[in-house]
């Protein structure tokens, strides 16, 4: 267990800025997830706490002790960090017994010693009966265990994980979350995780860091980023969402090319962009909070997927099951919102982004 | 119907290009060994017998394997370093390095042997001398014409095969294994040889024997600095067995030939099929920086040590070459009171002989590259696109061809194509242009087969799926998309070809004579300078040609 402090941290290769001051305490024990699309920074940032990228200022201290700044790298080797890559890293010329033995090996601990404590990792991620396998003749995901086994052998102090779900297949991934969510908790270990898999940072993280274009967003838990998203990029990313533009004034939000009015008791006021994630949003057949008409409908078995014109916009409406079919293309139906987001209109169209 | 017709289309290409492998590649070969074995009409080792009781015989046989031996080793133990200095590090200058190092490839290997006569002849070698004086030494402190001196100049010469086959794999290894030992905990020199190195060991042996084959095949290195000290090998005792001409001597010649060839096509074997086998190298789809070592206060001394091999084994003899070219009196220094003269390149640009062989080289070299691509580009499509029977063969003819020692292949055609299996080519450009192909085509079609293998099939399914029948799509998709790699594939076979030594030497008539005869002659029998004025001529073209690949490429290709 380990506190990681990050001071100010920015990266720039060349003119570009990958990450920019970038503050936290990563706690000890806590499961963290860096979560934003690909190329904001957030493998940067992890590979910067492994010690494989220098940062351009800040500093990074593991336990107190400072690692990295501009003058100070200490080698990934002297960290005790156990990582796992997005593509694994097994080497191909060891078998599945010394891939997991090897950084016993580099530490010299007594034969006996590395055996037991091999053994012992290779039940924990299922592989017990594969030690003398070549990685060739292994799957991609008993190669991924391979990784994280070899990344927890020696009771590092952090492990740090790139992507290590995206190479798998869709089951594959959702078992091995559970997974590494349930050795983190058994063996009571920080993990830094990166991704940019939204499910996959709301099912295992203590916080979730999300972050684009090298600026972090929002840092919170996941129920709370998910449901107080800081901006429409976080509510648009993590998440599905709706954006209408409008004006708020006098407890109501006037709606931009609709004719409807909400009723709004917050506290922004003036150019506003409304956030409205599908699932809020019920069809009902009388008088509503918006009125618009089906423009499509998907029976997804548990839900009604569909679009609804509502004046010169569509909506996504994730509606309850029983509605579909229920309405003709040209009835004016009512749509219901049980919950919004208002944030402030920063001249973005999110609507450009989401389609 | 339309179906149908495609796979003739098909069919009689590939016929095609297996026919002329077969009657001027395979045929050539296999007679040369029936010729060997089957002397006296019946079975016999006689010859083998006969040969190999002459104890000069014997010494070519234990020079060519020892001086190969040797270059392997060395080549290997200075490319591998090189490579992960230039490929892996923060050394100073790593790109004008790594530039220099890859040059020697595209130079002809005889222009080495030439700087390195001048260097370190022991009587006059500017370096020699240049030594003696500041040690203040009793006699010269190097020999060239010895064995030492041989493997010297071969190493030097044949390294960068095994700095270019050591770089691509390093460049391919997917960085995060290394990574991954980092932070495991070891150290950088710890992972070296943990990770990198057994990681590497496939592409390191098949370096090591590339370095091999080439030094052993090799006849301008030993023809130029052997024949003088007396270090004969079986390349330049193959050739002066042809020059005896009868056919006693024809016939001693066949059987060194098959030696040589044998040790190259079990080698070939041995890399391709054993050693390919076990690669472990694989592509990570992830584009990463790979890890890039700190060399530390390590850095400067390094930079030093390897500025100054590349100094002296790529600047100091190309440098001399230049130098000789411009010199009166070679016993004197370039600099001494009117020792310098541009008569000698006067000479190379109004010889009469001189352009003829120019304007040889220039059209057998043309001819060789654009029907060599021709046969490339249609092979290459059929093995990495269609199921058509048989489309591995030619590749793999194309890759024996290749592996086949200069002086083998010349041998053969000579043997076979002079009339008496009915076909004469014997003393016409045609030969030359055929003994070309047989041994370049290969640069040529890896680089095609390679641009092929990445593009996308669905590209050519959406234009046949338009309608488009099998040549259209070639024309319309294919070729477009290839372009670049085509045309450097051109460039890589014209280069060789031009100025090449080994079978032109063999094969040349009075009538096409080429540049790498000519200057040969000079260097041997006349003027020592003209032949400098003419390879640094050559040099000089080569790196044009280079810079115009480049362009042409779009900087997509170089060397």
């Amino acid at each position: 267990m380990s506190v990681i402090t990050i001071d100010h941290v920015t990266k720039q290769f060349g003119d570009t800025v990958v990450l920019r001051e970038f503050t936290d305490e990563f706690k000890e024990g806590e499961f963290i997830t860096l979560l934003g699309p690909s190329g904001c920074g957030k493998t940067t940032m992890l590979r910067m706490i492994a010690g494989f990228e220098k940062p351009s200022s800040g500093e990074i201290r593991i336990d107190g002790d400072l690692v990295s700044s501009r003058d100070v790298l200490v080698p990934p080797e002297e960290r005790g960090i156990g990582m796992v890559f997005q593509s694994y890293a097994v080497w191909p010329h060891m078998n599945v017994f010394d891939n997991v033995a090897y950084p016993l090996k580099i530490r010299k601990r007594p034969k006996e010693e590395i055996r037991e404590k091999v053994e012992r990792i290779l039940e924990i991620v299922h592989l017990s009966r594969f030690a003398q396998r070549m990685p060739s003749e292994l799957s991609g995901g008993q190669q991924q265990r391979v990784a994280l086994g070899r990344a927890l052998v020696a009771e590092p102090r952090v492990l740090l994980l790139d992507e290590p779900l995206s190479n798998l297949d869709a089951v594959l991934r959702e078992r091995m979350r559970f997974e590494i969510k349930e050795i983190q908790k058994k063996l009571g270990i920080n993990v830094v995780y990166v991704t940019h898999d939204q499910s996959e940072a709301m099912t295992m993280s203590d916080r979730v860091f999300v972050i684009n274009s090298g600026i972090i967003q929002q840092v919170d838990s996941p129920v709370n980023i998910y449901r107080k998203p800081k901006n429409q990029f976080v509510a648009d990313f993590v998440g599905k969402v709706n954006f209408l533009k409008g004006t708020s004034a006098d407890g109501r939000i006037r709606l931009e090319g609709i004719e409807d009015i909400l009723p709004y008791d917050g506290d922004v006021t003036g150019k506003v962009d409304v956030a409205i994630r599908p699932e809020n949003l019920r069809i009902i057949g009388g008088e509503a909070h918006l009125h618009g008409k089906i423009v499509s409908e998907f029976f997804m078995g548990d839900v009604n997927d569909c679009r609804v014109q509502i004046g010169e916009k569509e909506l996504r409406v994730i509606s309850d099951a029983s509605t579909y079919g229920k309405f003709g293309r040209e009835e004016t139906i009512g749509l219901e919102i049980s919950d919004f987001l208002v944030f402030p209109d920063n001249g973005e169209d999110f609507d450009e982004i989401l389609t | 119907m339309m179906k149908k017709f495609t796979f003739d289309i098909k069919w009689i290409l590939i016929a095609g290009i297996i026919g002329f492998l077969l009657v001027f590649q395979v045929f050539p070969l296999v007679y040369l060994l029936f010729r060997a074995f089957f002397a006296t009409g019946h079975f016999s080792l006689e010859s083998f017998a006969r040969i190999y009781s002459y104890a000069l015989n014997w010494t070519c046989l234990k020079n060519t394997l020892f001086t190969a031996l040797l270059s392997m080793v060395f080549g290997v133990l200075i490319a591998f370093p090189l490579a992960w200095l230039v490929g892996r590090t923060n050394l100073h200058g790593r790109r004008i390095f790594r530039t220099l190092f890859v040059m020697t490839y595209m130079v002809p290997p005889y222009v080495g042997a030439m700087a390195w006569l001048r260097l370190l002849n022991p009587s006059v070698g500017t370096l020699n001398v240049f030594l003696q004086k500041i040690f203040g030494l009793a006699g010269m402190p190097f020999n060239i014409y010895t064995t030492g001196g041989l493997v010297w100049v071969l190493t030097t010469f044949y390294y960068p095969y095994a700095f270019i086959t050591i770089s691509r794999a390093m460049e391919k290894m997917d960085p995060s294994l290394e990574e991954a030992s980092r932070i495991s905990g070891a150290s950088p020199l710890k992972t070296l040889f943990t990770v990198t190195i057994p990681l590497m060991l496939p592409s390191i042996a098949a370096a090591g024997l590339l370095v091999f084959v080439a030094a052993a095949s090799c006849y301008g290195i030993p023809s130029i600095i052997g024949a003088p000290g007396k270090i004969y090998t079986v390349t330049t005792r193959i050739v002066d067995y042809v020059y005896v001409g009868s056919q006693q001597g024809l016939t001693d010649a066949t059987v060194l030939a098959v030696f040589l060839m044998l040790l190259a096509m079990v080698i070939l074997y041995v890399s391709n099929f054993v050693i390919g086998k076990k690669d472990y190298i694989t592509v990570s789809g992830k584009s990463v920086r790979p890890a890039v070592v700190d060399l530390g206060r390590w850095n400067l001394p390094i930079t030093i040590l390897v500025g100054a091999f590349a100094f002296i084994v790529v600047i100091l003899p190309f440098a001399t070459v230049f130098m000789t070219s411009f010199t009166v009196n070679m016993g004197k220094s370039l600099f001494a009171a009117g020792n310098m003269t541009t008569k000698y390149w006067g000479i190379i640009f109004s010889r009469k002989s001189i352009i003829k062989s120019f304007r040889n080289s220039v059209f057998s070299a043309l001819w060789a590259a654009t029907l060599g691509m021709i046969v490339c580009v249609i092979m290459a499509y059929l093995l990495k696109r269609t199921n058509v029977k048989g489309k591995a063969v030619p590749d793999f003819l194309i890759t024996v061809g290749s592996g086949t020692p200069s002086v083998v292949i010349a041998l053969a055609l000579i043997m076979t194509m002079s009339g008496r299996f009915g076909i004469n080519i014997y003393n016409t450009m045609a030969i030359l242009v055929v003994a070309y192909m047989i041994k370049y085509m290969l640069m040529g079609m890896r680089t095609v087969v390679s641009a092929i293998s990445q593009i996308s099939p669905s590209l050519e399914e959406a234009a046949q799926i338009s309608g488009a029948g099998w040549l259209r799509r070639m024309k319309d998709v294919v070729l477009p998309l290839t372009a670049p790699s085509v045309v450097a594939g051109w460039f890589l076979i014209f280069m060789p070809c031009f100025y090449e030594l080994t079978m032109s030497n063999l094969l040349y008539s009075d009538n096409t004579k080429t540049l790498g005869v000519e200057l040969y002659l000079y260097q041997t029998y006349h003027s020592q300078q003209t032949a400098s004025a003419l390879a640094a001529a050559i040099l000089i073209l080569v790196a044009v040609l280079n810079i115009l690949m480049n362009r042409l490429t779009k900087g997509k290709f170089s060397i």
